[in-house]
């Protein structure tokens, strides 16, 4: 109770926080994309083995912004992420067309633990710089949110890690979707 | 259910029932209108919690703590006991969770600064639970390191001057963690639940240090999975050569007279003990299929503990000629190639298969060359009843012998007989007590003239340690690998007088773990030379190490009715 109260405060004066999971398959950008948000620069990362963890302040808005590293064996324990998450953000790496089924399958496993059912869901297609990147709309179909996500808001949005190309907006969709709630 | 006006058992007024179903089965398990606590349905909470992991055991931990802090005692008593229950079958995650400092804080927070006269019941019961969790999984558990704050919570009652009852052992020994034989998936399970409660933990957590040890852990999880498969292995074939010598050692006992006392508490032990990994044996070998060495050694072991259990059964309803024609393989001397902890002690016993498993008759007095092999299920098995001991922290090792320092003689008792005694008698003796097993060791001296292996004959020089009026003590050091230092130990009398009643005991710095030998004999007679001989083997010796190892040795005796007491550090030197 005491914390419901304080978020209504929060609201009200401005200094809501929320957790923030962002997942998608290896090299798909999440890194880069958490780094620009954070620093507006692009860091060359390795390949995550791990976690990072940074907040992100947007609109009065604290993200605290989980990336987790997508190879394949630290799939498995996306899990322990779960708890206490607001929003998921599914990085998608558009160019890469190959592993778009691998990705959706993924998506599809997350969203369907118990834990995730209330969480709003924002896909970026990322990579949109690419040539032979897929539109956003594109993933949005074959991704098939509209058929299988009944009780979830979901949304794709393009966008470039590079650029910072759609990520504000990405953002601001999730608080705007958020604070109703 | 039907509409309609009708009287349930539950209370006509209710508060609205959680969603969630661990609080509402919790509630449930605490609720007033119960008479006594209700066993089925804590370990029913238990089940759910053990099911659904994730955020289930704090979730149960914080609802607990908020009933055990309600007004009302029924109430506070029940949470307890619910408490407990989940203590004792959750395992490390929950173990996780009432060591968190909240929970701690939320647990005493009905004690008042300074110790009232008379505690109060639930105070008793929460003392209670926190020595004894203090005693056990503070101690013994293989993540001790993560409960740092149940510690320091019972130092900090302790210090405002609350004291502690006294804890029953039949209660300690519930929450040891069972040594029992179990599977590489089985183990790797427990792991990864484990490191998978702990990671969550520290997520939730979020501090710096904790998100850096997450990402640590993480990357153990998720990277180093074929090390964890490693270790999981070599636990099997631990447990496996543990196991074979309790085999052994029932079959010893079973086959010691002819009427042997079955109803002995150790036999019954050792009975269940084989009976109860018995059906995991089909469970590794499906698993290990691929591995032959385990495989074959698994079925010939299989074969050895059906047929002592046959005889066990034989014997119980009396058929005692027909269990006299049983005679198993003795297991823990043959020979496998399984690597690990198990080459480890073969190289100590390399002895040929065809030595009977039973004493030998002739009595030539070779003292000394105490079998580690035959040794082997009296150390276990003793190993297993010293758990009891509180203090004595987890044992680590194959050797059930705990404490890294422990002076020999604590552990094994070392009463003696000369080495001409029937030896049928002595295996008599087995059954009765477990302090007088160690008596059928020195009858296994005889076996010394059969099992001579190389190292007894290695041409290592002696050191004199110590020279006192009446003694003269002597080591002979052997470095058997680079971590591994066998000690010989020869004591000799300098007097005219015989010297009775002597034992010897050594202590080793914590690092490293002793393992010894019971000593040859007790008594020596005038002017005896190396009359008593004692093995001991110092395992984590490390070659490379630059501070010499030092020893602590201590020796009582008895000469000319007067008791005396040696002791002294000694500085080994480099081998």
């Amino acid at each position: 109770m005491g914390s419901s109260i304080s978020k209504t405060l929060g609201r009200l004066f401005g200094s809501t926080e929320m957790k923030i999971l962002m997942l998608g398959l290896d090299n798909a950008g999440k890194t880069t994309i958490l780094y620009k948000l954070k620093l507006n620069k692009i860091k060359t990362s390795t390949p995550t083995v791990g976690f990072n963890v940074e907040t992100v302040s947007y609109k009065n808005v604290k993200f605290n912004m989980w990336d987790v590293g997508g190879q394949e064996r630290l799939r498995p324990l996306w899990r322990h992420y779960f708890p206490a998450t607001t929003a998921l953000i599914f990085v998608i790496d558009s160019s890469d067309q190959e592993r778009l089924n691998e990705a959706k399958e993924e998506l599809y496993s997350i969203i369907s633990e118990k834990e995730m059912e209330k969480v709003v869901l924002l896909v970026w297609a990322n990579k949109q710089d690419l040539k032979g990147a897929m539109k956003p709309q594109d993933v949005s179909s074959f991704l098939e949110l509209d058929k299988n996500l009944k009780n979830q808001l979901w949304c794709v949005i393009g966008s470039n890690a590079l650029t910072g190309q759609g990520l504000v907006e990405g953002l601001s969709w999730i608080s705007n979707n958020t604070a109703k709630q | 259910m039907s509409s309609g006006i009708y009287l349930s058992d539950q209370p006509a007024r209710r508060a609205q029932a959680p969603s969630n179903p661990l609080i509402r089965k919790i509630q449930r398990a605490c609720r007033m209108s119960l008479p006594e606590p209700d066993l089925a349905l804590n370990l029913d909470v238990a089940d759910y919690i053990n099911d659904k992991q994730g955020a289930a055991p704090r979730d149960a931990a914080i609802t607990i703590v908020k009933l055990i802090n309600n007004r009302d005692t029924h109430t506070a008593i029940f949470a307890l006991s619910l408490l407990d229950v989940l203590v004792k079958n959750c395992g490390y995650p929950f173990h996780l969770q009432i060591s968190r400092k909240e929970f701690l804080n939320e647990l005493v927070k009905r004690f008042p600064e300074h110790p009232p006269m008379r505690y109060s019941k639930v105070h008793r019961l929460i003392l209670t639970a926190i020595e004894e969790w203090y005693q056990t999984i503070c101690k013994h558990s293989s993540y001790k390191d993560d409960l740092g704050y149940i510690r320091d919570m019972r130092r900090l009652l302790k210090y405002k001057g609350y004291a502690f009852p006294k804890i029953h052992e039949e209660n300690l020994a519930v929450m040891r963690e069972t040594e029992t034989l179990k599977t590489q998936s089985e183990i790797q399970k427990e792991q990864e639940i484990a490191q998978a409660a702990k990671l969550e933990e520290l997520i939730r957590r979020g501090k710096p240090d904790d998100l850096r040890e997450a990402n640590k852990l993480m990357k153990v999880m998720a990277g180093f999975k074929e090390d964890n498969a490693k270790q999981a292995r070599k636990k099997i074939v631990t447990e496996l050569n543990k196991l074979k010598r309790k085999a052994d050692l029932l079959n010893e006992m079973l086959s010691s007279s002819n009427n042997p006392d079955i109803q002995n508490e150790t036999v019954e032990e050792l009975y269940g003990a084989l009976k109860g990994a018995q059906p995991k044996f089909q469970k590794i070998i499906e698993e290990e299929h691929e591995d032959d060495s385990l495989v074959q050694d698994l079925l010939k072991f299989n074969d050895t503990v059906n047929q002592t259990l046959e005889k066990y059964n034989l014997l119980k309803i009396g058929n005692s000629s027909a269990a006299s024609q049983i005679h198993p393989d003795a297991m823990s001397n043959a020979p496998t190639s399984n690597g690990g902890a198990l080459a480890h002690e073969i190289n100590l016993l390399d002895f040929d298969d065809d030595v009977p498993a039973a004493p030998a008759t002739t009595s030539s007095p070779t003292p000394g060359i105490t079998h580690a092999n035959n040794n082997g299920p009296m150390d276990d098995l003793l190993g297993d009843l010293n758990d009891l001991a509180i203090t004595s922290p987890a044992p680590s090792q194959n050797f059930g012998l705990g404490g890294s320092i422990s002076l020999g003689g604590m552990g094994q008792p070392t009463t003696s007989v000369s080495t001409g005694d029937n030896t049928m008698d002595l295996l008599g003796g087995i059954s009765a007590t477990p302090s007088s097993t160690t008596q059928t060791n020195n009858s296994f001296d005889l076996l010394g003239t059969f099992s001579n292996s190389g190292e007894s004959k290695s041409e290592s020089e002696r050191v004199l340690v110590n020279k006192s009026n009446a003694l003269k003590i002597e080591f002979e050091l052997t470095r058997e690998s680079d971590s591994t230092i066998k000690l010989k130990s020869f004591i000799s009398n300098l007097t005219m007088d015989s010297i009775t009643n002597l034992t010897f005991a050594i202590a080793i710095p914590k690092s490293m773990t002793l393992r010894l030998e019971p000593q040859s004999k007790d008594s020596l007679g005038s002017l005896e030379v190396d009359g008593i001989t004692q093995e001991a083997w110092v395992d984590n010796a490390l070659a490379s190490a630059t501070k010499p190892l030092k020893v602590k040795w201590k020796v009582q005796y008895n000469v000319n009715g007067n008791d005396t007491q040696e002791t002294a550090v000694f500085a080994l030197p480099k081998v």
